[in-house]
Parts: C-alpha cells; structure tokens; sequence
C-alpha cells in the first residue's frame, strides 16, 4: 500500500528531514509512527500526501511511483486517502452535517449521495444526533469525530492521522484510537503519529520510531523490539528537549 | 462534473460576494466607474465622429474650371470626377447660376454690363469627399484633369476635424485600457481577500482532493457575479447621465447627438462582456498563487 525506498527529504533551509528511509506499510496494516518532534514524523506524512517530494528514493503509494506523478494526478491520489488533524481542522461556520459533506462537494459528489452517506458515517463515529450542531459547541473528542467522518466519508483505502489525540483528554483519546482500530479492522489502512505512549502501549499495533530522519525502530522487523523500552527512550528524549 | 455540483459552486461564489460585502461593494463601484468612464469616452467619440461626419458632408469642396472649357468639356471633366474613388457626390455649379448668386447678394447695378459673353465667373463643380484626411490626394487627383483651374482650399478644415477625431479616438482608447487595468487590479485583490479568508477551506479541499479547477470557480464566480452587478447599474447611469449631459452641451452648441436609445442595447452587453471577463480573469489571477501551494502552506504555517 505504501512504500518508501531509500527516500531522502532536505529543505532549502539545509533541514534534513528524512535520511534513506525504506519501509513497506501493507494494505490494512495499523502503523504508530513516534519520534521526538524534528524526528521527520510530519515530513514522512506529507510526502505521502504529496505536499513534498522526496529529494532522492521513491515512494510508492497505492502501486503509483509518486515522483513520476504529474501535478494533475495529485488530487486523484488523495481521494484515497483521509487526514485527520490534531486541531480538527472544522469550519466553525458549518454545522457538523455540512463539515463532513464538504469533503464530498470538494471531490463533486451529488447531493442525493451526500445526503444518504453522511448520516451514515456520523452514526459511524457516534454523532448520530450532533448533524446540526457547530464545531463549538462540540467537545474536543466530538470535534475530533468529526475530522475523523469527514476523512472516513469518501471512503479512502487509508487514514492517516496526525496527533489525533493531541488536543483532548486521555479518556477521549482512547475512544477515538479505538474507533480507528474499528475501522481498520474492515480493511482500511491507518497510520498515526502521536506522542501519546500510554495508548502505543495500550492497543499492541505495529509501531515506527523515528529518529533524526531515520527509522530507529520497527516493530513489525523486529522480534525482540521492546515497546516498553522505546517509549522510555522516546520520553527521556522528550525530556531531554523540555529541559533544553 | 454534475449539476448539483455546479449549483453547488454558484452558491459559494454568490456566498463570497456576500461574506466579503464590504469589498465586494468597492469592488464593483470601481468596476461601476471604470464601465461608465469607458462607456462614456466610447459615445463621446461617436459623437465628435458624426459632429466631423456631418460638417464634412456640409463643407462642399469647389472646383473651378478654366475660362476656355466648352460645356461638352465641362462634362467629361464632371465624369472624371466621379470616377475618383473619395469622391461622395458632384454637382455641376455653371457661371449663370454664379453670377445669379452674386446679382442677389451685391445688387443689379454691378453686374448690369458684365452679362452673357461678359459674365467672369467660372464654371465650377461642387462635390464632397467620402474621408477628409485624403483630402490632399484627392485634390492632386483632381487639379491632375485637363481644365481644371483650381480647388477651394478647405485642407486646413478638414485637417483639424480629421485631428480632433483621431485625438479623441485615442484619448478614448487609452481610457479604455487605464481603467481595464485599474478594475483587473481592484477586482483580483477583493478576491484576494476573500480567498484569505476562506483559506482554511482551500487548504481543506486540496487535502481531500479537489481538483484545482474546482477550488478555483467559486472565485471566478465571485468575479464575474461583481461584473454582472456592475454593468447593469453602469447601463442604468450611462442612460441618465448621457441624457443629462448631452441635453446641457447640445443647448450650448447645437448639433444632433446620437440618441441613447439606438445604443444602450450594445452598451449594456458590451458591459457585461467587459465586467464579467474582468471579474472572471481578476478571479483567475488571484486564486492561480494559491493554487500552487500545499497543506499548512496555504494557511500560512
């Protein structure tokens, strides 16, 4: 499903995000990518996005080589995908029914699909009864449900997930990992970056350190691979930072 | 892409000029003054065109002939006359009616031994041009056939008309494009503004996939909806303010103006041809630098 060999990102800065990373995510896999921020976490997303592209390597997404894509292709290749924001990303002005059928007007679906599909989905995510609310009035875990109906609307392959649960409470964090879970087990692909280690820990999925732009770890390669052991490493290095 | 989509895209174009009603409202007063300083430099220059085509028409060249040419030469030289390409009309003026002219303007007494055979005046034709600035050309053409003694000489008339014309078509057409400039200008940063304050929607739509073409048409939408306002409030002022304004000139100097009733109907869909392009391109000039950037780049992150 996606594929990254030998990818190498640096910025015009002199920043380099990426350095020769190669990993494979197969279809219907449920991948954590953590690192310490600066680790390349969100270079790595947006090159599958294709809002950057590599510097060297090649990335394969979906069985299409992203650096032979031409510009015209690229809105074609996020139809399969669906982002979710750590700040939810909502439209305050638009009630929680017409915040997830934007992703469908935005890709022209007609109003009659629209009109079936999106009650659907927020039955999904548990917002049967919020259609006609705004994004205010919504706590931080429901506006996260939101973001997350109107990635899962379209019905993209793969989910990709950027600190989901950075802006809400523990309690809520584990109950939109868990909807995630869900969704993943009817086959859609899903990646998260999260610093949140007590949920990495908690639900036992693949999981990918970055560290300086390289893999550091992956338990998906790696037998002996201790999560316990990564994530103190991972929040020593957090500390480290906060300290500095 | 489906009709509901494209009602969808009305709707959020006629929702920008809405959100942003502020500038939408300076935008299209500038495009409102712009039509109408155009529409009004157009007429004015269709105006000193007729005012120069009708005193040319009345402004009668005279071609006098020599004494000794025979009626019969008189009438081959009137047939080389018309054969010339710029030559409108000819008319035949002899010495009896010349000299009848004269009797009537300086009395009997003058002229009582100068009758018949006496008669000094010459022959002469009377014609009009088709154009006036070959006025020159036509005159060598002319003074070029046998028996012609000479040509009034209305060049420096028909020079200054010819001038007057030319300047005010250019002044016109200079207008034209100045204030094209200024409306594109005006119009593509109103829009501008809009898409600043919908960029978090762009940025949206590009994460989910929407094709460039279908972020960009609410906002030529935008555009050409201020450009369809503007001409029709421009038609109803250039209406009134033609008629105001010729009724004061035309009672200074009295001429036949063109009435606005035989050109409001090319006026008006000339202004919504011009404003709704303007509005369209203003639109396209201002979306095209957003269009090329990507994610949190787009909101300025």
């Amino acid at each position: 499903m996606i594929e990254f060999i030998n990818v190498c990102k640096n910025y015009p800065s002199g920043t380099h995000a990426l350095n020769n990373v190669s990993l494979t995510v197969d279809k219907g896999e449920f991948v954590f990518i953590v690192g310490a921020s600066g680790a390349g976490k969100s270079t790595f997303l947006k090159l599958i996005m294709h809002e950057e592209e590599a510097t060297s390597g090649e990335i394969i997404v979906n069985g299409k080589k992203l650096s032979r894509m031409k510009r015209r292709q690229i809105p074609y290749l996020r139809r399969h995908m669906g982002i979710v924001f750590q700040d939810f990303r909502l439209i305050d002005k638009m009630n929680v029914f017409d915040n997830v059928a934007f992703a469908m007007r935005a890709i022209g679906v007609n109003q009659s699909t629209i009109k079936k599909r999106v009650p659907y989905i927020l039955k999904l995510v548990g917002l049967e009864g919020k259609a006609k609310s705004r994004p205010a009035e919504l706590s931080g875990g429901e506006q996260q449900r939101v973001s997350l109906a109107r990635a899962l609307v379209n019905n993209p392959e793969i989910i990709i997930a950027d600190e989901p649960t950075g802006n809400i409470d523990p309690e809520m964090s584990y109950e939109i990992i868990e909807l995630l879970n869900e969704i993943n087990r009817q086959g859609t692909t899903i990646l998260v970056v999260t610093h949140e280690h007590d949920l990495v820990r908690h639900f036992h999925q693949r999981v990918i350190e970055l560290d300086h732009g390289r893999v550091v770890g992956d338990s998906a390669s790696n037998d002996d691979f201790d999560e316990t052991e990564l994530l103190i490493k991972h929040e020593d290095l957090l500390l480290e930072e906060t300290l500095k | 892409m489906g009709i509901s989509s494209f009602g969808y895209l009305i709707k959020e174009g006629v929702k920008n000029v809405w959100n942003n009603r502020i500038m939408s409202i300076a935008s299209i007063c500038v495009l409102i003054s712009c039509l109408v300083l155009t529409g009004s430099a157009v007429l004015l220059s269709m105006n000193v065109a007729k005012v120069v085509e009708s005193v040319g028409d009345s402004n009668e060249t005279t071609i006098y002939l020599k004494d000794n040419v025979s009626d019969v030469e008189a009438a081959y030289i009137g047939k080389d006359l018309q054969k010339l390409s710029n030559i409108a009309t000819v008319e035949f003026y002899s010495k009896e009616e010349a000299f009848k002219e004269y009797e009537s303007v300086l009395g009997d007494e003058i002229f009582a031994n100068l009758q018949g055979d006496d008669n000094p005046l010459p022959d002469a034709y009377h014609i009009s041009m088709v154009d006036l600035s070959e006025y020159e050309q036509t005159v060598a053409q002319i003074t070029a056939i046998d028996g012609v003694d000479s040509v009034s000489n209305r060049s420096e008339i028909a020079k200054r008309l010819t001038s007057i014309n030319n300047l005010v078509a250019t002044v016109s057409l200079w207008v034209v494009l100045a204030l094209t400039i200024i409306s594109l200008f005006i119009i593509s940063n109103t829009i501008r503004m809009t898409m600043y304050s919908r960029r978090f929607e762009i940025s949206i739509m590009k994460s989910v996939g929407a094709t460039n073409a279908f972020v960009r048409i609410p906002f030529i939408i935008e555009g050409m909806l201020m450009g369809l306002i503007s001409a029709v409030i421009s038609t109803v002022a250039l209406y009134f303010l033609y008629n105001g304004i010729m009724g004061v000139i035309t009672n200074i100097i009295p001429f036949t103006s063109i009435p606005i009733e035989s050109v409001i109907v090319y006026a008006a869909v000339a202004f919504l041809v011009c404003g709704m392009f303007i509005g369209a391109v203003g639109g396209f000039i201002s979306i095209r630098k957003y269009l090329k950037k990507e994610g949190n780049e787009i909101l300025g992150w």
